[in-house]
C-alpha cells in the first residue's frame, strides 16, 4: 500500500531530483523513437525548467506531470506557426501575373526527391494544374530517365484527371541552375502553372555541392524550396536540416520538409522532431510509400501519439 | 570520415581517465557516461549502449582490483575489446573464387546505394582478375536499368536487364543462367530497395534468392541509419540471411553507428565501406583496425586495403 501512495505526490512542489529519474525515463523513450540526443536533451531541459517549483495536483503522479509536459513540448515543436496551403497559393499566384510557381526539391543522396517530386506532381495534376518537370540532377546515372519513367506513368494516369505534365530535360553533364532558369522561362512561354525541379544528392557536408545551392535559388527564383529528409536517419538530421536550411545565402531558408519513408520506421519517427527542432521549418509532407498516391500532410495527433507509444 | 568524431570522443574520455592521478569510481562513471553519450550521438542502438554500459562496469570492477592490476590499462583494454565486439562478429565472410561463378546478390532498404555499390564492387574484382558483370533485378524503380546500364557502361562491365520484363524473379535467373554460361567468376544481382513493412517485397526477395541461388547475399546499409537499423537488419538476416554488410555514404557527416549497431544485431561483418558516390570509391574493411585507428592506437592492422 505505501508503493501506491509513493507514487502519487498530490500538491506537491517539484524539485529536480524528484523529476531526474522520469526525465531521464523520458529521454531514453525519445532516443528509441530515433529523436536526435541534442533534440531529446533540450526537450528535456525545458519541461524539467518549466516544471520546476511548479505544483502538481492531487493524485497526480510524477511520471505523468513530465510524461504531459514532454507531450506538450513535442506538440509544440511540431505546431508550424503559419499553415502553407500549396493550391491556393499556386492559384493565388498564377491569378496574378505569368510566372509559373516554382518548387524545388533538395536534400542529401537517396532520401526521396525524385520520387516524393512525382508525388507531389500526382498531388497537382489532380487538382488540374499544369505542371513542368526539370530534371536538374544531371550527374547520378539514371536521374533523367527516372523522371521520364514517372512523367510517362504520371501523364497516363493524369488525362483522365484532367491535369497536364511534361518533362524538361538537357541530359547530363551540364549546369543544374542554368538548366532550371531554362526551364522556368520555358514554362512561363508556355504557360504552366507549376515548375517541379528535382536536384541532384548532395552530402550537406561537401562544401563545393552545397555552395552550388545558392546561385541554383537565384537563378531558378523558387517560390518553395523543400527538403527532403527521410525517417530512416539518425543524429545527422539535425545537421542535415541546418546546413540546407544555411545554403541558400542569408536571404533565404528552406519553406518545409518532406519526411520520407515513414513507412519503413513504425513508431521510431523521432527525425520528425529532429530536423523540426533543428530549424524551426515546418513539416509540409510525409513520404508514406513508393506509389505516387503515398504523400500525406502531417497530422500532428497522429504523429504525437506514435512518439509517445 | 566514419565514426571520426566518435573517435575523437571515445578517445578522449579514455585518455582523460588514464591521465588523471586518481583513477576512482567517480571519474570511471564520468568516462563511462561520456563514452555512452558519444556512441547514442552516433546512432548506436540504445539497447546496445546500455549493455555496453554494463559490460565495460562488470569486467572492470574497481573496488576489487588488487594494487597490483594496472587500471588504467585494463580500462583502456575493456573499452577497446567492448567496441571491437561491436563491429567485429567473429564471422568469416564468404571470399569468392577464380575459375566458377561467384554469385552475389545485394539487398537492402530503399535507397541506401546498392545500385551505385554493386558496379563499385564489379569494378573492385574486376581490377583483380576476376571476370565480372552486372545483373539488374530492380524492375521496379523508375530508370533503375538505366542507372545500372550507365554505370556498368562507364566502368566497362558487361551488365545483363530488361525494359519489359516487370518479374524480377524471371530477369535475374536469365541473366544469371547466361553469364553462367559464358564463365564470368563474378556475377553481382542488383535487386530493389524494400523494407520488412512490406510483406510482399520481402517474399519477393526470397524468390529471387532461390532463383539465383547467391553465395554471398550482401546488405547494404547507409552509414546515417538510425535506430530503425536493428529491426531492420533482423528482419533482412532472417528473410535473406546475408553473409556481408557493406556500408555506404561514410564521406557523409554521419558516424555510422547505426550501421554499426546492425553488425551487432546479426552477428554480421562488414565487408566494404562506400565513400563516395563515384566508381572507385569503395575501400575494404578490418573491424579490429578500425577500431584501433578510432580510438587512436595506432594502426595494427592496416586499416584499409586498397
Ligand atoms: N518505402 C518508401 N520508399 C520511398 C519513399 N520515398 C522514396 N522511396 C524510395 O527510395 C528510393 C530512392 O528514391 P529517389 O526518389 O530516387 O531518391 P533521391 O533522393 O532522388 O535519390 P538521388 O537522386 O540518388 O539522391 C527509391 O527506391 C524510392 O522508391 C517513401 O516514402 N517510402
Ligand atoms: N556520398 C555518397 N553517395 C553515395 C554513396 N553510395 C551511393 N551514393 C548515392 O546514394 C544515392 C542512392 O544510391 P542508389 O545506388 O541509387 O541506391 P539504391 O539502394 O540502389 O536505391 P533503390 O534501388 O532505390 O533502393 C545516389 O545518389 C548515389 O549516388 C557513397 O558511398 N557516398
Ligand atoms: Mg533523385
Ligand atoms: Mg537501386
Amino acid at each position: 500500500a505505501l508503493g501506491f501512495f509513493r507514487k502519487f505526490v498530490g500538491g506537491k512542489t517539484l524539485t529536480k531530483e524528484d523529476m531526474d529519474k522520469a526525465l531521464a525515463g523520458m529521454k531514453d523513450h525519445l532516443l528509441k523513437k530515433n529523436v536526435a540526443q541534442e533534440a531529446a536533451n533540450d526537450i528535456v531541459k525545458n519541461v524539467e525548467s518549466s516544471l520546476l517549483g511548479q505544483k502538481t495536483g492531487s493524485f497526480q503522479s510524477i511520471d505523468a506531470v513530465v510524461r504531459s509536459a514532454v507531450e506538450a513540448a513535442i506538440k509544440r515543436i511540431l505546431t508550424p506557426t503559419n499553415s502553407l496551403d500549396l493550391l491556393r497559393e499556386i492559384q493565388q499566384k498564377r491569378s496574378r501575373g505569368s510566372r509559373p510557381y516554382v518548387i524545388s526539391i533538395v536534400g542529401v543522396n537517396g532520401v526521396g526527391k525524385s520520387t516524393n517530386l512525382s508525388k507531389i506532381c500526382f498531388f497537382l495534376l489532380q487538382n488540374k494544374f499544369k505542371v513542368l518537370i526539370a530534371a536538374c540532377d544531371t550527374f547520378r546515372s539514371g536521374a533523367v530517365e527516372q523522371l521520364r519513367v514517372h512523367a510517362r506513368n504520371l501523364k497516363e494516369l493524369s488525362e483522365r484527371e484532367g491535369g497536364v505534365v511534361e518533362l524538361y530535360e538537357k541530359g547530363y553533364g551540364k549546369d543544374a541552375a542554368n538548366i532550371a532558369k531554362d526551364a522556368v522561362d520555358y514554362a512561363e512561354k508556355e504557360h504552366f502553372d507549376v515548375v517541379l525541379i528535382d536536384t541532384a544528392g548532395r552530402r550537406h557536408n561537401d562544401q563545393r555541392l552545397m555552395s552550388s545551392l545558392e546561385k541554383f535559388a537565384k537563378l531558378a527564383a523558387p517560390d518553395k524550396i523543400f527538403m527532403v529528409g527521410e525517417a530512416l536517419v539518425g543524429t545527422d538530421s539535425v545537421m542535415q536540416a541546418r546546413n540546407f536550411n544555411a545554403a541558400f545565402g542569408s536571404q533565404r531558408s528552406l519553406d518545409g520538409f518532406i519526411i520520407s519513408k515513414c513507412d519503413t520506421v513504425g513508431d521510431m519517427i523521432g527525425t520528425l522532431i529532429s530536423m523540426v527542432f533543428a530549424t524551426g521549418i515546418p513539416v509540409v509532407f510525409l513520404g508514406v510509400g513508393q506509389n505516387y498516391q503515398d504523400l500525406r500532410t502531417l497530422n500532428i495527433s497522429w504523429a504525437v501519439g506514435l512518439l509517445m507509444s | 570520415m566514419v565514426l571520426a568524431d566518435l573517435g575523437k570522443r571515445l578517445t578522449t574520455a579514455v585518455s582523460n581517465l588514464t591521465h588523471s592521478n586518481v583513477v576512482d569510481e567517480k571519474a570511471f562513471d564520468a568516462m563511462i557516461k561520456e563514452i555512452c553519450s558519444a556512441l547514442v550521438e552516433a546512432d548506436v542502438n540504445i539497447k546496445l549502449v546500455a549493455n555496453l554500459r554494463k559490460s565495460i562496469k562488470h569486467a572492470v570492477n574497481l573496488k576489487e582490483l588488487g594494487p597490483g592490476v594496472n587500471k588504467k590499462r585494463l580500462i583502456q583494454k575493456t573499452v577497446f575489446d567492448e567496441l571491437v565486439k561491436l563491429v567485429d562478429p567473429h564471422n568469416e565472410p564468404f571470399k569468392p573464387k577464380k575459375g566458377r561463378p561467384n554469385i552475389i546478390m545485394f539487398v537492402g532498404l530503399q535507397g541506401s546505394g546498392k545500385t551505385t555499390t554493386c558496379t563499385k564492387l564489379a569494378r573492385y574484382y574486376q581490377a583483380r582478375g576476376f571476370k565480372s558483370c552486372l545483373v539488374c533485378a530492380d524492375t521496379f524503380r523508375a530508370g533503375a536499368f538505366d542507372q545500372l546500364k550507365q554505370n556498368a557502361t562507364k566502368a566497362k562491365i558487361p551488365y545483363y536487364g530488361s525494359y519489359t520484363e516487370t518479374d524480377p524473379v524471371k530477369v535475374s535467373r536469365d541473366g544469371v543462367e547466361k553469364f553462367k554460361k559464358e564463365r564470368f567468376d563474378i556475377i553481382i544481382v542488383d535487386t530493389s530497395g524494400r523494407h520488412q513493412q512490406e510483406r510482399e517485397l520481402f517474399a519477393e526477395m526470397v524468390q529471387i534468392q532461390q532463383a539465383v541461388k547467391p553465395d554471398q547475399t550482401i546488405m547494404v546499409l547507409d552509414a546515417s541509419i538510425g535506430q530503425a537499423a536493428e529491426a531492420q537488419s533482423k528482419a533482412f538476416k532472417e528473410s535473406a540471411d546475408f553473409g556481408a554488410i557493406i556500408i555506404t555514404k561514410t564521406d557523409g557527416h554521419a558516424a555510422g553507428g547505426g550501421a554499426i549497431s546492425a553488425v551487432a544485431a546479426t552477428r554480421t561483418p562488414i565487408v566494404f565501406i562506400g565513400t563516395g558516390e563515384h566508381m572507385f570509391d569503395l575501400e575494404r574493411f578490418a573491424p579490429q583496425a578500425f577500431i584501433s585507428k578510432l580510438l587512436g592506437l595506432g594502426d595494427l592492422g592496416g586499416l584499409v586495403e586498397h
